[in-house]
Order: C-alpha cells, then sequence, then structure tokens
C-alpha cells in the first residue's frame, strides 16, 4: 500500500489545509477536460503526474464530496462506457474560480520555495 | 444540475442519510473496484490478482466511506448518538449491574430530592393561590435580633403613603365564631387592609375585594369576604352568596365575595375561613386578646424596583417616623425579605431556613458522594472486565477522549434512568409526607404546597449530572493511565492492580454510618412504644374533648366564666357522662411551659408544669387525692390555692405533710404565693412523656378567669363516642346557640396528634437507616466483587492445586468481614458517644440498649453475609482451566 506524501496522513482529522487543498486542485485540474468518474479521475492523476503521484484512490472520495459539498463539482449518476451506473463529477463555475485562485497560490508557493532551496 | 436538484439532494442526503447515501457511497466504490480491476485485468493479471490489486490500491473500504460519511454529517453528533447507543447496549448487558447503579442513584437523588421538594415548599415556596412576583415581607428587627411580623397600625398607615417603591398590605389574624343560619362555628379570621387581596394578586370566584371606604366605616356595615370551602361547606354554594348576612363574635356582617379555593391567606399559620377589613380604631369584639391594633406587613415592588432601593425607602421612611414620635421603640430596624409563605417574623423556618438549606445541602453532597463512590465500584470491578477490550479499542486508533466519552455517555444513561425514577419517586414521596403531615398540624396551618415542581426537577437533574461525573470519574481515569502493552500481551487475567484503600475505607465508613444510624432509629422506636404502652396514671380511654369558642356569646370575663360553668353543668347532667370538666384554650398537650416553684423565697426551684383547671378537673380524669381536696367554689381564703402532685410535695417538703403549707410559685419576677389544698397522684396529664416523673401545680381557672375565647371541655363517658358527640352539642346549643363548636375528639386521639411528629421523626429516621444500610451492603458487595476479579486467576490457581470451593468462599468472607467488624466497632463507638446525649430524650431504654445493640449487629452481619457471599461464590465457581489457559 503506497501512501501518498501528498494526503492526510490520519484519518479524519484534516493534517493541514495546503495538503488537503492540494488533492483538490488536482482534481479540479483533472475534471477541466470533462466530467469523470471517481475511477477515471484517478487514472487520470496517475498517469498525467507521470505515475509520480500514486493517489490511495480510497481518499479520492472524501475528497470529492467535500467538493461537491462546497459546491465547486456537480455530480450526476450516468452510464459509463462499458454500461455500468457510475457516478460522474463536472467541473462548476465556481469549481473553476477557484481552481483559478488555488493555482495561482501554488505557483506562488513553489517559487517561493524554489527560491528558498535556490540552485542546487 | 439544476439548483433545485442539488438543493433536494442535499435535504435528501440530510436526511436519509445513513440508509441512502451509504448505499449511494457502496456503489460508487463497487463501480470503482470494477474499473480498476477491469484495468488490472487487461494488463495481463490473472482475474483474482487483478481484484487484489484493486483492493490493495483502493486502500481501506471503511475508512474512505467514514470520512466520506464525515463529510456529510456532523460528525460529533453522529458519534455522540452512537456513544448512546453503546452506552445503553454495554448497560442492558449487564442488567444486574446496572440495575443496581440505576437503584442506587435513583435511591440517593430520590431522597435528596425529596427532602429539596419539601424544604422548598416550605421555605421558599408563595401560599397557596397567591402570585409570588415581586412580593417582599416586612420584618422588624430588635437590636438582640428578635424578630417581629406585627407593627402597629399608624406605622402602616404612615408606611401604606409614604411608599412608592411599594405597595404595602397589612394583616393580623384571629380566632373567631362564625354565626349563620346553620349554626355557629369556630373560625380563623384575616384581619386585612383593603388592598390585601389586590396586593397578593389572589382570584375572586364570586363578589369582590374590600373598597377602602370600608375600611373607614368600621363596625356598622362591616363587610365579609369568605373563603371557597366556607361557601361550600356553609352556605352550600348558593349562587346567591354576595348580599348573605352573617354574624362575627356576634356582630353582624355582609358576605362581599368569595376567594379562590387554594388560597387560605398570605401566611402558612393564617389558615383564615374569612377576612374583614383592618381599620385603625381598636375593635376589643374582634381582637379580645390584644389592647390596640396591629398588624403584619408585606409588598409587592413596583415594576423595575429591587428589593435593595424599596429595602433604603423604607429604612428612610422609618427613621423619619421614629425622629417624628419619640414614643415608637427607637431601637427597631425594618427590613424587606423575599416573601414566602413562612417568610418573616422569628419562626425557626424563617430564620434558620437558609442554614437548614446549607446543612441540607453538605448532606446531600456527602451521600451523593458515598453513593457515588459505590456505583463507580462496581462500574470499575466491570471495566476491570473491559480492560483489555479498551486497550483493544485504543491500539486500533480510538482515542482515548472518544474511548472516555463513551464511558461517560455509558454514565449519562445511567444517570437519566436514575433521575426519571428519582423525579417519580420524589413526587409520590413528598405526596405521602403531606398525608403523615396534615393529622399534625390538624387545622393549625395550612398544609403547604410540597410536590415537586419544575425547580425541584431541575434540581434531581443536576444531582443527576453530578453523578454522572462522579460516577464515570473513576472508570475514565483508568481509562486515561492504563498502558496498553500489558493487556494487549497477556490474557484477561494477568493484570493486577493495586487493591483500592480509598473504597475500603469507604465501606467501612458507611458501615459505620449505618450501625449508628440504626442503633439511634432502634432506641427512638423502641423509646416511644413504651412510652405508648406506659401507663399515665388514669384511664385514658371514654374521655371525649370538646373546644368551644364563646367569643359570640360572652362579653367579659365574668360573663364568660358564668357561660362556661352553666355549659359544664349542662354536661355533667347528661345521661351516660361520669363527670365534666374543663380547661382554658385549645387543649393541646404537648405545649409544656416550664414553671418554677420554690419552698421559700431562697430555695433552688423545682421545674414544674403548670395547669389551670376547673374543679371536678381529677375526678373527670380519675386520679384520685392522696391528701386535701379539690378546689371550691365559693373559697373564703385570701391566698391563691394550689393542687400540687404527689413529687412536688416530695420534692418541696420531703417526709412533711404539704397540706396547708405556702409556696411561691412562678418565674422570680412574677412569683406569687399560693397554698397547697391538695396532693394528687403521680400521672402525665400532658400524655406520656419521657420524664419518669411528671411534676405539675394546678390552679383554679376560676380565681382568674380569661376573657372570652377557647375551652376545652373533659367529658368521661360511659357509652360509645359516637352517641355522645351529637348529645354534646346539643347541650352547648341549648345553654347558647352561638358557641361555637371548635373540635370533639377522644383524649386517645389527641395524645396521638401530639405525639405524631415524633412518630414522624421515627419513622424517617428509620427509612434513612435502611436506606443507609442497603447502600452500605451494595457498596461492600463491590468491593468483593471487585477484589473477586482482580484476584480471579489466584482463584483458579488455588483450584487447581485443589482448594475446595467452600474454602474459597470463607476465605473471601472471612477477608470482607474484617471490614464489617472494623464497621461495626466504629459504628457501636459513635452510637454510645451519641446515645448519651440522646438519653436525655429517650424513655424506658438506655442508650446502650443490649436488645438494640443486638438486633443491630444481626441485621448487618446478615447484610454484610450476603453482600460478601454472592460474590465470593462467583469466585469460588472459577474455572481453573479458562483462567489459566490465557497464560
Amino acid at each position: 500500500m503506497v501512501v501518498d506524501c501528498l494526503l492526510p496522513m490520519a484519518r479524519t482529522r484534516p493534517k493541514s489545509d495546503l495538503l488537503q487543498g492540494t488533492l483538490d486542485l488536482l482534481i479540479l485540474r483533472t475534471l477541466q477536460w470533462g466530467p469523470q468518474h471517481g475511477h477515471g479521475i484517478g487514472v487520470a492523476l496517475r498517469s498525467s503526474s507521470e505515475e509520480v503521484l500514486n493517489v490511495d484512490h480510497g481518499s479520492l472520495y472524501p475528497a470529492l464530496h467535500r467538493l461537491e459539498r462546497q459546491g465547486w463539482v456537480d455530480a450526476e449518476w450516468k452510464l459509463s462506457d462499458n454500461n455500468q451506473r457510475a457516478k460522474y463529477y463536472r467541473i462548476t463555475a465556481a469549481g473553476r474560480r477557484q481552481l483559478a485562485l488555488e493555482r495561482t497560490r501554488w505557483s506562488r508557493l513553489s517559487a517561493a520555495i524554489a527560491k528558498v532551496l535556490g540552485p542546487a | 444540475m439544476s439548483s433545485w436538484r442539488r438543493l433536494r439532494m442535499r435535504i435528501q442526503r440530510a436526511l436519509y442519510l445513513p440508509a441512502g447515501a451509504d448505499r449511494e457511497m457502496d456503489d460508487e466504490i463497487r463501480f470503482h473496484l470494477a474499473e480498476e480491476t477491469r484495468l488490472q485485468s487487461e494488463r495481463g493479471l490473472s482475474a483474482a490478482e487483478a481484484a487484489t490489486a484493486a483492493r490493495r490500491a483502493f486502500g481501506s473500504i471503511a475508512l474512505a466511506k467514514e470520512n466520506t460519511r464525515a463529510v456529510w454529517v456532523s460528525t460529533t453528533l453522529e458519534q455522540l448518538v452512537q456513544d448512546l447507543r453503546i452506552g445503553c447496549r454495554i448497560l442492558t448487558k449487564a442488567p444486574a449491574v446496572s440495575a443496581t447503579a440505576v437503584i442506587l442513584i435513583a435511591l440517593v437523588i430520590g431522597g435528596n430530592t425529596t427532602v429539596f421538594s419539601i424544604a422548598h415548599g416550605i421555605i421558599s415556596k408563595p401560599a397557596p393561590g397567591v402570585h409570588a412576583t415581586g412580593l417582599t415581607t416586612l420584618s422588624w428587627v430588635a437590636d438582640d435580633g428578635d424578630i417581629e411580623t406585627h407593627a402597629e397600625h399608624r406605622v402602616f398607615a404612615h408606611f401604606q403613603e409614604q411608599s412608592t417603591a411599594l405597595q404595602i398590605a397589612a394583616a393580623d389574624f384571629q380566632r373567631v365564631t362564625l354565626t349563620h343560619d346553620n349554626g355557629s362555628y369556630a373560625a380563623r379570621i384575616g384581619i386585612v387592609s383593603p388592598n390585601y387581596f389586590e396586593t397578593l394578586d389572589v382570584r375572586f370566584v364570586k363578589g369582590r375585594s374590600f373598597t377602602p371606604d370600608e375600611a373607614e366605616r368600621g363596625t356598622s356595615g362591616l363587610v365579609v369576604v369568605i373563603g371557597h370551602h366556607v361557601w361550600q361547606n356553609s352556605f352550600a354554594g348558593i349562587h346567591n352568596i354576595v348580599g348573605q348576612a352573617v354574624a362575627v363574635n356576634g356582630q353582624l356582617a355582609t358576605v362581599v365575595g368569595v376567594v379562590d379555593r387554594e388560597f387560605r391567606g398570605a401566611w402558612l399559620a393564617e389558615m383564615a375561613d374569612l377576612w374583614v377589613p383592618l381599620v385603625g380604631e381598636f375593635r376589643p369584639w374582634l381582637q379580645p386578646n390584644r389592647s390596640g391594633v396591629a398588624a403584619a406587613m408585606f409588598g409587592r415592588r413596583a415594576p423595575g424596583v429591587s428589593l435593595s432601593s424599596a429595602q433604603s425607602e423604607l429604612t428612610t421612611i422609618w427613621a423619619q417616623l421614629q425622629r417624628a414620635h419619640p414614643e415608637l421603640d427607637q431601637k427597631v430596624r425594618v427590613r424587606l425579605v423575599p416573601y414566602s409563605a413562612t417568610a418573616g417574623g422569628n419562626s425557626i423556618i424563617s430564620t434558620q431556613g437558609n442554614r437548614m438549606l446549607a446543612i441540607f445541602s453538605v448532606v446531600t453532597v456527602l451521600t451523593i458522594a458515598i453513593v457515588c463512590a459505590n456505583v463507580a465500584n462496581l462500574l470499575i470491578a466491570r471495566a476491570v472486565v473491559r480492560q483489555r477490550e479498551m486497550a483493544l479499542r485504543q491500539s486500533l486508533g480510538a482515542s482515548r477522549a472518544r474511548i472516555v466519552r463513551a464511558l461517560l455517555a455509558e454514565g449519562l444513561v445511567l444517570s437519566v434512568v436514575a433521575w426519571i425514577v428519582a423525579c417519580l419517586f420524589a413526587w409520590i414521596v413528598s405526596r405521602t409526607v403531606v398525608r403523615l403531615l396534615v393529622p399534625a398540624a390538624q387545622s393549625e396551618m395550612v398544609t403547604p404546597d410540597l410536590t415537586p415542581d419544575w425547580t425541584v426537577v431541575g434540581y434531581a437533574l443536576v444531582l443527576a449530572l453530578l453523578c454522572t461525573i462522579a460516577v464515570t470519574l473513576g472508570p475514565a481515569l483508568r481509562t486515561w493511565r492504563q498502558q496498553l502493552l500489558p493487556f494487549l500481551k497477556v490474557g484477561e487475567q494477568s493484570v493486577v492492580q493495586a487493591r483500592s484503600t480509598l473504597s475500603r475505607g469507604l465501606v467501612v465508613l458507611q458501615l459505620a454510618f449505618s450501625v449508628l444510624l440504626l442503633t439511634t432509629a432502634g432506641l427512638a422506636q423502641r423509646s416511644l412504644s413504651l412510652q405508648d404502652s406506659a401507663d399515665v396514671g388514669f384511664n385514658t380511654r371514654d374521655l371525649l374533648l370538646a373546644t368551644v369558642n364563646t367569643s359570640a356569646s360572652a362579653d367579659d370575663a365574668k360573663g364568660n366564666r358564668a357561660l362556661v360553668e352553666a355549659l359544664r353543668e349542662r354536661l355533667a347532667r347528661l345521661p351516660g357522662v361520669g363527670g365534666a370538666s374543663y380547661i382554658p384554650g385549645v387543649g393541646r398537650l404537648s405545649n409544656r411551659a416550664l414553671f418554677p416553684v420554690r419552698r421559700d423565697r431562697a430555695a433552688e426551684p423545682v421545674i414544674t408544669v403548670d395547669r389551670h383547671v376547673a374543679s371536678d378537673y381529677f375526678s373527670t380524669l380519675g386520679v384520685p387525692f392522696i391528701a386535701g381536696h379539690d378546689f371550691r367554689p365559693h373559697d373564703t381564703r385570701t391566698r391563691r390555692g394550689v393542687i400540687v402532685t404527689r413529687q412536688v410535695a416530695e420534692d418541696l417538703w420531703p417526709g412533711e405533710a404539704a397540706i396547708g403549707k405556702v409556696l411561691i410559685a412562678g418565674p422570680d419576677a412574677r412569683a406569687v404565693e399560693a397554698e397547697v389544698v391538695g396532693v394528687v397522684r403521680d400521672a402525665f396529664f400532658a400524655g406520656r412523656s419521657n420524664d419518669t416523673r411528671p411534676r405539675y401545680v394546678f390552679f383554679a381557672s376560676a380565681e382568674r378567669p380569661g376573657p372570652p375565647g377557647e375551652t376545652t371541655f373533659y367529658i368521661r363517658h360511659s357509652g360509645s363516642q359516637g352517641a355522645l358527640g351529637p348529645a354534646v352539642a346539643k347541650a352547648f346549643r341549648e345553654v347558647d346557640a352561638r358557641v361555637a363548636i371548635a373540635s370533639l375528639r377522644s383524649l386517645e386521639s389527641q395524645i396521638a396528634v401530639d405525639a405524631a411528629p415524633l412518630w414522624m421523626l421515627a419513622t424517617l429516621l428509620t427509612l434513612f437507616a435502611g436506606g443507609s444500610l442497603l447502600i452500605a451492603a451494595i457498596g461492600q458487595y463491590a468491593v468483593v466483587a471487585f477484589d473477586g476479579r482482580r484476584r480471579i486467576r489466584e482463584f483458579g490457581v488455588r483450584i487447581a492445586l485443589g482448594a475446595s470451593s467452600r474454602q474459597l468462599v470463607s476465605s473471601v468472607i472471612s477477608e470482607s468481614f474484617r471490614l464489617t467488624a472494623l464497621g461495626l466497632v466504629i459504628g457501636f463507638a459513635l452510637s454510645v458517644a451519641v446515645g448519651t446525649v440522646l438519653a436525655r430524650v429517650l424513655y424506658g431504654v438506655t442508650p446502650t440498649d443490649p436488645a438494640t445493640f443486638a438486633s443491630v449487629f444481626v441485621l448487618l452481619a446478615g447484610a454484610s453475609l450476603l453482600a460478601s457471599y454472592l460474590p465470593a461464590r462467583r469466585a469460588a465457581s472459577t474455572d481453573p482451566m479458562v483462567v489459566l489457559r490465557t497464560e
């Protein structure tokens, strides 16, 4: 079992806003390409990070439901490509705004960290 | 998706989350796993391998579901419900322990709540029918701390006129004769200012209250307000009651109103049947025992006025009045106290009420602490069994806080159940106590409303919450400090804890306390029953007591004496009557004011009880003269005559003849000389008391005739009392129809009424003692059970080595009996110490009465034996295989 460094380590309690927000950011970003179910999001995250971010699939769902509760994504039960009922998530207008916000914050943060670490 | 649909979904989620949302979540996860499995098999894995890989990639399904659910539900609420559910489940799993705990807590809360309910009913509730918001009572405090309720009428008039903070009303009360078409009756009257009913916010069912000018009219055009019961009983509830004529002590009056059913006056002691207006001028026919107009006062505060500002206003007004009138008592201060049915004055309740409540609350906290310690012991005994479970839960990730919360929920469930039981208990018991009180108080005061109200229920709730905390604290601390590893490494039985000295100490304390209560209760019961069966010196059966009020028929002391004599002679001539006599007053036997008599002015006084009696008193009772004779109607002696009991004569003049001797009677300042005309045999004239030698002196009531009022006749009869009653009433009517009969009863029942408070105390004491024994026994049970649990491995080993179960039982019991022995020794020592104090009030038993002590010993030892035997049996039935297998 691989525990991703970006994920909350323990169970219920969110360890830090940054880490939790990061997973949210990645999900929102993935959903920008179109509606997707939970598994699809997991697969997309894995492949787009070139297998670096191996998200524990179980932890996707709390994040998805949290986003849904905040109104950043919508959910709908649809038939999947192989004709199975699946819950598809779609980014909302509010979600897009949140994504833009989080992206700026993230790039500012990573730039800052890069500056601190300096050229190796 | 429309926002409407989203809203609906959200509501659905909130409502159906446990079932619907869970199913949806299951579907979602199942789909995920199916997709992942498909993906893996496409990569070339076998079906089984693919499924496992999918599961591995997903992580903990339960965790994911739990976390996802937590997104939607307020977790704390859900956990609380869950905790409570678990609490209920744990309690129903061990019903015996839970029932014991509930009964214990219910007993202690219920007992305390009952006492609180009674104290609250007597000390702080308003009188029935009064709306007490903003009401205050005025008291007059002297320098020496003496507190008066009454003040002169002019003080009231001045206060009423000057005060802006208070609407002040005044009231006095008196016994009178009420005459109407159906006859004359003894009644109690309230003499009240016109604004009395308005100030107390009393409802009228008929007619109206007094108008201010009615207070100024005086005797002509007298008006009365009558109580609901008078309207119903004396006027059969007639429709046109307003305008009916009645006579109060012979003065004609018109009924103007009827008050609400409940209302009998602002104070419990008032118990009025009717009310007349208070006037400034003195009316001797209404208040023959007073010399001027005086009344007690209370006021309703104007809106927004605090008690302290009203107090400062009244202080100022009083100071001005004192300056203007130097003849007023300059040392007295006015004090405002919150109104209640017993507030004001220097009655024990109003002056000591708060102190009693304080003492009571200390006792409450102590008993609750002891009982909670017991329950905690019980729960700890069970918690030991669950230690491994707790350790396991912690190691699986349950936080300590969560486990403590579960324990708290368990305690809460216990306490809530106990609280409900306790409230029912208090409700039933306080109603029973009222029924016990009524015969004792009999027409002396309004029965206070003792049934629990919301304050009392709230009080019980606070106690229940206290119990929850107290009960949970022990097990919770144990869990908090608990080391996980030892419990996980070894079996359930292997971890030995230190035995608790505290809980053993508590058990000994409880046992000692029970012994003390049991011996005291036993002594009280024995003393009272000995007293009841003791010979009083005359035949108490076939003696009828009739109290009458002559206020309406006689104008002065002389007329009253003639009337009462005529009544006596008429009674004595009735068929079946062996003799009749009378004493002034209502004939309560228990008033025993101490009265010193001396041989001469320098001698040490002999303390006696004095009585004023008419002639034939002794022959009616059947107490023979040893020497001398009864009072004679036309004695020509100049000195007062006195009749003494044998013991008094013996004390004053040992070995001499007492007849013709002169004694000095009364306290120093008012001492008078009296010549002994007769000596009677010793007898308990006031019913049995704890004095072994009763000492009485008697004076002739004819020598000092009192004003019209109450007189109590003693009638010795041979037939049945039921037949005599109507004949006596008829005889009174024949002499004077305006004579009001206040009560007819036998001497036996009068004695029983007088002794009722003592019996009630003894019964209460016995109940307390029983409760305390129960608590102590359960406490001991808990400790022995806990010990048995703790040493279960030792027992297992002993059985494996060949110990018989009888040996084990006796070893456990003998160990437990060390506590019992210690408790008995301390308890008996305490009892002897308390007994020496009690000796003065005990009758016929010594403080170390062997029979009482022996029965207490047997009772306590038996209870203790039972409490140890049950857990000892369980320990002895340990299966050594089960215990040793876990090694």
